[in-house]
């Protein structure tokens, strides 16, 4: 939230003017559209007529309808309290959704037959990568973040010219690099193994950043108190700084965790069977790749939103040192 | 140098690039002494300060402190911290951690302290400076002058020769500047050598054994409390103590 | 089939860049032979050749073959799936042993691999709508023409097919097209085929068995005329053992006498691919 008023301001979804040009809006945006020969068409019928004869009438008929429909909408959800307008919101947003995942015909019993298949080898390979994955960048980002503050010249060179390297090339590409560049020095790693060090190293780049900036956060005078009582660097880091750069760090991480749950998709290019593999495997040989794309989206959305739901309980962890 | 000094500085300089903060300061503390250092901001007091525990480095002359020289190849530089007590400004308590939990991690982490050992000094502390009772909250659930306290506890608690303060009073509240510089001149009744930058100057005529008066890097003015109030010797000093004293 | 693709081309440069370390003859096989079992890459999106079946397992004609060489060499076969790149990125670097995924023999792709055999020819042939109004492959020219990215197909519409391979049998340029358009798969154009004659597309260049493939999955889509040109497909394995070469050559040669391959054709295709008409 951001800082509210005492006073409550008019609702602006109740205001007059912008309630017109809402529906002017609208409005125009459907006469735009011709939506006679759709399922909205059909709906129609008794006042319109057959929809493909209806010509304009049938079209501004159509467009009016919405838009009415949207604007009543809006002007009531404006009514609602807050926490049920989310609700509401949410709900209609998701409807709209499901209706328009409905428009592809997709074959539930498919769905249902490969679903099961889907999330013990594609949702928990894709899990455990992503899981193993962020360990190790965020080990590689602490070191990283230490290097690049210290004053040795060595360290800092070798932090940023790794960060360099690995957040500018494309994540593909340190895949490939990884996967095929290695065995020329003797180390042919298979492709999962492959897969979670180019994760580790790409991330662990873009985390260092992040933890860079979170443990700057940290006043100095955490530093100086530390440091006054006789603290070690490596005791001031791990008990003093870093608790205290968390809360800082672990928002930011937990959206790359997310990131990284779907870029994980990308090592489906060396034969790793996870969820995105199979999404465009499995329906292939029936044509029902439709089926398949969407069931991995929702399996990849549900996993975010259980990340989502995780990270906030994290955040709010932390945040109890801060309540007055 | 005999036995009891526990501060000697002599002939120490300071740049910050080309700017000097120290200039030819000679300076002895020894056992039990309290001094109060004044003078005007930006004079040097917090840097000289910050140079007997070796959060800042000197350039020029010597530093010894529990007759160990500071220097800036010393491998020892903890053992002297764990002997000398910082108290600063802004508190800088640990946040993260409980009131209790501030003042049990020195001793544990440092000495190798058990920790209910170390739980009974932190409370045997705690209820020296007056709120044994708020050891499981955090700090931010204190007021400044509590915290400011517990700071003073979490020092205490590693049993150091000297206390080094550096404007205890002045981020506090009014109101909780007194409870402060009680704990202050309470510590000192008990023997503590106390080295404190300050403005207090009813604590400083109570207390110090000496005053030393500090204007652009330099000790200006030095002397009992009791002259250096009612006879100041320097113009720069008649001034400060005019502004200051004035309200 | 599929030929150098841009990754494709990126992969094996950054392989070649590095130096390729030929496999030691006999090596591969000896390294077969001890282990037991033969690691097969394939590919796991290319039905009706290599697909995962309705028990999640890898099945299809490329699958048959594969385990039939396996059979006939006594070993097991164990298939792992790298993408099409990395298998023609060569410099497998011992972590599969064999390729059965329909790669058509290029000179090109002979610098890094031998073919022990060409074991099916794909006709390539072109779908249209159902609405469609041509009735004759010469009715398309000038007309959009839709095809997988740097395939074949594509170089076929664009009249610039060059059939290197060994075995290929010659063929000639049918029609010209106005625009060629490049999907990503044969399924991103059929689906775009798939939305009328001349909406997005008037044709689509790709492989028979696929076009077929999308009729029995409701596409509404014939083919039209005879197929333009056959492809020949091979088993491909890293140069450098002729005894591991030799011996599957052999398993290959064994199924062509006892007519176990054209079986495995009609199984998946209906009809008999490994000879061409
Ligand atoms: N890190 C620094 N870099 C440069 N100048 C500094 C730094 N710290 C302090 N100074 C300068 O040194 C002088 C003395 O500072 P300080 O010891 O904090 O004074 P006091 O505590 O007496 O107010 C001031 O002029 C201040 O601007
Ligand atoms: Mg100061």
């Amino acid at each position: 939230m951001l800082y509210p008023d005492t006073v409550e301001s008019e609702v602006i979804v109740h205001k007059p003017w912008f309630i017109t040009a809402m529906f002017a809006a609208i409005l125009a945006c459907f006469l735009a559209l011709n939506l006679t020969g759709t399922t909205m068409g059909e709906l129609m019928r008794p006042v319109i007529g057959d929809p493909v004869q209806s010509g304009f009438y049938g079209r501004f008929a159509i467009a009016f309808t919405i838009a009415v429909i949207f604007c009543l909408n809006v002007v009531l959800i404006g009514f609602a309290p807050l926490k049920l307008q989310i609700a509401i919101v949410w709900l209609e947003l998701l409807l709209l959704f499901l209706a328009f995942f409905e428009t592809f015909h997709l074959s539930l019993p498919f769905i249902r037959e490969k679903l099961p298949f889907m999330i013990t080898q594609g949702v928990v390979t894709t899990l455990y990568v992503s899981a193993i994955s962020i360990v190790i960048a965020s080990a590689i980002a602490i070191l990283g973040a230490v290097a690049k503050l210290s004053t040795n010249g060595f360290a800092y060179a070798i932090a940023t010219f790794y960060t360099s390297f690995f957040r500018g090339l494309p994540l593909l590409m340190q895949v490939y690099l990884i996967y095929l560049g290695l065995p020329q020095l003797g180390f042919v790693i298979d492709a999962v193994p492959a897969g979670i060090l180019a994760l580790s190293l790409c991330y662990g780049a873009y985390m260092t950043e992040i933890f860079r900036s979170g443990i700057q956060s940290i006043d100095r005078g955490q530093w100086e108190a530390s440091r006054s009582m006789g603290f070690g660097f490596g005791l001031t880091m791990r008990k003093v700084i870093l608790p205290q750069a968390l809360p800082v760090i672990i928002p930011p991480t937990g959206n790359q965790f997310i990131s990284m749950l779907k870029d994980s998709s990308l090592v489906s290019v060396i034969g790793v069977w996870e969820l995105m593999f199979l999404a465009r495997t499995l329906g292939q040989k029936t044509f029902q790749h439709m089926e398949m794309l969407i069931s991995a989206a929702m399996l990849y959305w549900i996993m975010s939103i259980c990340l989502e739901l995780i990270q906030s309980r994290i955040e709010h962890h932390y945040a109890r040192s801060k309540v007055r | 140098m005999s036995p009891d000094t526990i501060i000697q500085a002599t002939n120490v300089a300071k740049w910050y690039g080309a700017f000097q903060v120290l200039k030819d300061i000679n300076l002895t503390v020894r056992k039990g002494e309290r001094i109060v250092i004044c003078g005007p901001s930006g004079s040097g007091k917090s840097t000289l300060i910050r140079c007997f525990n070796r959060l800042e480095a000197h350039q020029e002359g010597d530093i010894t402190v529990t007759g160990v020289v500071l220097h800036d190849k010393m491998r020892n530089v903890a053992s002297v911290r764990r002997n000398v007590g910082m108290v600063f400004q802004h508190f800088n308590l640990f946040p993260h951690m409980t009131v209790l939990m501030n003042c049990m991690v020195g001793p544990m982490w440092i000495k190798g302290i058990k920790p209910e050992a170390a739980k009974k000094t932190a409370l045997q502390f705690l209820e020296r400076v007056r709120i044994p009772d708020q050891a499981n909250k955090f700090p931010v659930q204190l007021s400044g002058g509590q915290q400011q306290r517990v700071a003073i506890a979490r020092s205490l608690c590693m049993q150091p020769a000297v206390m080094l303060f550096d404007e205890p009073t002045s981020a506090l509240d009014p109101e909780m500047v007194s409870e402060v510089l009680e704990t202050m001149t309470s510590l000192a009744r008990d023997g503590m050598t106390m080295v404190c930058v300050t403005h207090e100057m009813g604590f400083a005529r109570a207390v110090a054994d000496r005053v030393i008066f500090m204007n652009s890097g330099q000790i200006i003015e030095e002397g009992k409390p009791h002259d250096f109030f009612t006879n100041p010797q320097h113009e720069r000093t008649k001034l400060f103590l005019s502004q200051i004293l004035k309200h | 089939m599929r030929h150098f693709s841009k990754l494709t081309a990126l992969a094996a440069s950054l392989a070649m860049a590095l130096a390729v370390v030929p496999a030691q003859a006999g090596a591969v096989l000896d390294r077969v032979t001890a282990a037991g079992a033969l690691k097969v890459a394939t590919d796991a999106n290319w039905a009706p050749q290599s697909f995962m079946n309705d028990k999640n397992e890898l099945d299809g004609f490329d699958v048959d073959v594969a385990k039939e060489i396996g059979k006939r060499m006594g070993v097991k076969v164990v298939f792992v799936t790298p993408g099409w790149d990395i298998i023609t990125a060569g410099n497998w670097a011992g972590r599969w042993d064999m390729h059965a995924g329909s790669m058509t023999p290029t000179k090109k792709r002979a610098e890094i691999f031998d073919f022990p055999a060409v074991y099916y020819y794909t006709p390539a042939a072109v779908a249209v709508h159902n609405d469609s109004k041509a009735t004759k492959l010469s009715d398309l020219d000038g007309k959009v023409v839709g095809a997988t990215t740097t395939s074949t197909f594509e170089a076929y519409a664009n009249q610039d097919l060059v059939l290197d391979a060994a075995g290929a049998p010659p063929f000639k340029y049918e029609f010209k097209p106005k625009v060629v358009k490049s999907y990503s798969n044969s399924t991103t154009a059929f689906d775009d085929l798939r939305l009328g004659a001349g909406v997005r597309l008037d044709a689509v260049v790709s492989s028979q068995p696929s076009i077929n493939d999308a009729k029995k999955a409701g596409y509404p889509i014939k083919q039209l005329g005879e197929p333009v040109f056959y492809e020949p497909l091979a088993v491909a394995v890293e140069r450098g053992d002729p005894e591991f070469k030799a011996k599957i050559a052999d398993a290959v040669q064994g199924m062509k006498t006892d007519g176990t391959l054209s079986k495995l054709s009609v199984k998946w295709y209906g009809t008999d691919y490994t000879v061409v008409k």
